[in-house]
């Protein structure tokens, strides 16, 4: 397929510089949800000695676009570098396939529904 | 909103830190020795330091914000034997015996113009006692100038330069042959010494996160800094080929007042008086505080003994302050005042950095092979070659520490003392304190986050139980 979609959960305080970031790029849509979520450290504080027994979930910000393929390498540097602090809780990205994108007021579909 | 720096401030912070009194001690060494021939020499020791300022750049992008700067690098990179030798000992040994010489130029620059009587020595130590009780009350009036005077400086020597490059001075030229290198051999001699002008790029990392398009404009600030400082040298040195002699110039412990008195007379003597009195107390003084925060911020990474982090009732870390200020009262005590012992003192302390250098440039190497994926936001380009160039470069600096092999030899011995001295005390402090192998390194992510306050807090607290 011609398109993927990326996803990125990451900490609360880096949808700002990514938004911006990726408006220089020309990525012409973003969605933004707030979450809740742990990876392998369980929610762990990166100053804590032990890793917690249990999970703890903490507030992420989860961010996604679509776009086509010939972007993602860059679009994915650049969400990589404005993410990285080197610290515990930096984030992920996911990318995955995107069978078909439909605008509904037009009918388009395809890129053509992203441009 | 946080204002941030753009590229001239990130520059004018890089100057302001790198150039030192003292430095000049060593410019009128190397003039003196060589005449214009030590320009081959500083240009050598600045391209040797831009290459490791790229590297630099480089582990900063990798570990951003850290307080800790290159002990941190080296924790994450090759463990914590190297870093509490090279980096903790090495490193504060070097500051220590640098922010000697800094105060020995006082009394010494106020010694030449102004008859008063008193040993420079003496008058260096009334001034340490000055600074440490300052620092001790939280006197901050000298940190708030230190800009104002670094770049009151860094503007006279450029015009001193100027002046006398262009032979606008009201003294009397002197017939002189210009160079005096007769060979590479000499050149090459003087490297170590040429590399104490271009030290300290690396004060420019903890201020990245506040510079505007950090990306760029810390890596341009650390080159356009050492490249700036290269040009005034440069133009001090051609001035002094006309208005001050060699000899006179190399036996000086204050050259540069030699060459303001050469150069405009009386009035050049005053005005470098009061230009570098200034610039030496704010540096002592920013020396001090920031050498008891770097002693609390490696306490608090488990590198020194916990005691580094008492602080008294003014907020001071007292010991940090307390050890730095005695340390220099100590040295100034056994009567630094010659050129000569200032350049050997130099010469002892850059060896310390130079190590300190390289290990940063293995760093870098190190976290290129273990970590080849993490994003970096500046990398230095043609792979590592130009890490591999700056070890070598040291490496040869390092060799080159002095023209005279007994000089050489001894400055060695001294270091290797020290040196030793340090490994035992980083192979005691690793097996029973730290608890850890020598040669692992930390994870990263472990180091990042030593910088939190509340991790010193949360392990002690698990110890306890």
């Amino acid at each position: 397929m011609e398109m993927s979609k990326i996803e990125v959960i990451t900490s609360m305080n880096k949808v700002a510089s990514l938004k911006t970031a990726l408006g220089k790029l020309g990525v012409t849509g973003i969605t933004v949800m707030q979450a809740y979520g742990c990876g392998i450290q369980k929610g762990t504080f990166e100053y804590e000695p032990k890793l917690r027994e249990e999970m703890e979930l903490l507030p992420k910000q989860y961010i996604m676009v679509v776009l086509e393929n010939s972007m993602i390498d860059k679009v994915v540097d650049v969400i990589k570098k404005e993410l990285y602090t080197g610290h515990i809780g930096d984030g992920k990205i996911f990318i995955t396939p995107m069978s078909n994108v439909i605008r509904v007021r037009t009918g388009e579909e395809g890129l053509d529904a992203l441009k | 909103m946080e204002k941030k720096l753009g590229l001239p401030s990130a520059i004018a912070t890089g100057v302001g830190l790198i150039v030192a009194t003292s430095c000049l001690m060593s410019l009128g060494q190397g003039a003196g020795a060589l005449g214009t021939g030590f320009i081959i020499t500083m240009v050598l020791a600045c391209a040797i330091n831009i290459l490791t300022a790229l590297s630099m750049a480089e582990l900063n992008a990798l570990m951003p914000n850290l307080t800790g700067g290159l002990a941190q690098y080296t924790l994450a990179g090759i463990g914590p034997f190297v870093t509490i030798l090279t980096m903790v000992g090495g490193y504060l040994v070097c500051q220590a015996i640098a922010g000697s010489v800094e105060c020995a130029m006082f009394g010494n620059a106020i010694n030449s113009v102004f008859d008063t009587g008193i040993p420079s020595s003496t008058l260096s130590i009334i001034l340490l006692v000055v600074l440490i009780i300052a620092n001790l009350m939280g006197v901050d009036i000298f940190a708030k100038i230190q800009n104002v005077v670094a770049y009151g400086l860094i503007l006279s020597l450029i015009a001193m330069g100027i002046i006398g490059m262009f032979g606008l001075g009201t003294g009397e030229q002197v017939s002189q042959p210009a160079n005096l290198a007769g060979s590479f051999t000499d050149t090459f001699g003087l490297l170590g010494l040429a590399f104490f002008l271009f030290l300290g790029c690396e004060f420019v990392i903890p201020i990245s996160k506040s510079v505007k398009n950090e990306r760029r404009n810390v890596p341009l600030g650390m080159v356009l800094s050492l490249v700036i400082i290269l040009i005034m040298q440069i133009f001090v040195v051609l001035g002094m080929s006309r208005y001050t002699d060699w000899t006179a110039l190399s036996e000086s412990a204050s050259p540069h007042i030699l060459y303001g008195t050469s150069l405009l007379g009386k009035f050049g003597s005053y005005w470098m008086i009061l230009v570098s009195v200034f610039a030496v107390i704010s540096t002592v003084n920013s020396a001090m505080s920031s050498f008891s925060f770097m002693c609390a911020g490696l306490s608090k990474i488990g590198l020194l003994p916990a005691f580094f982090l008492k602080r008294n009732k003014r907020g001071a870390y007292y010991v940090g302050v307390l050890s730095i200020g005695l340390l220099e009262i100590v040295v100034n005590a056994t009567g630094l005042s010659t050129s000569d012992s200032l350049t050997f003192m130099i010469s002892v302390a850059i060896v310390f950095w130079m190590v300190s250098y390289i290990v940063s440039n293995i760093n870098v190497l190190v976290f290129r092979h273990r970590l080849p994926k993490a994003p970096r936001t500046f990398k230095v380009p043609f792979g590592p070659v130009i890490p591999v160039i700056a070890i070598i470069g040291n490496m040869f600096m390092i060799w080159n520490i002095d023209s005279d092999p007994g000089t050489r030899n001894l400055i060695f011995m001294i270091d290797g003392f020290i040196f030793m001295i340090l490994a035992v005390y980083s192979a005691v402090w690793c097996k029973m304190r730290l608890k850890k192998p020598m040669f692992k390194p930390i994870p990263m992510h472990e180091v990042m986050a030593m910088e939190n306050e509340v991790y010193l807090i949360a392990h002690q607290q698990d110890r306890e139980k």
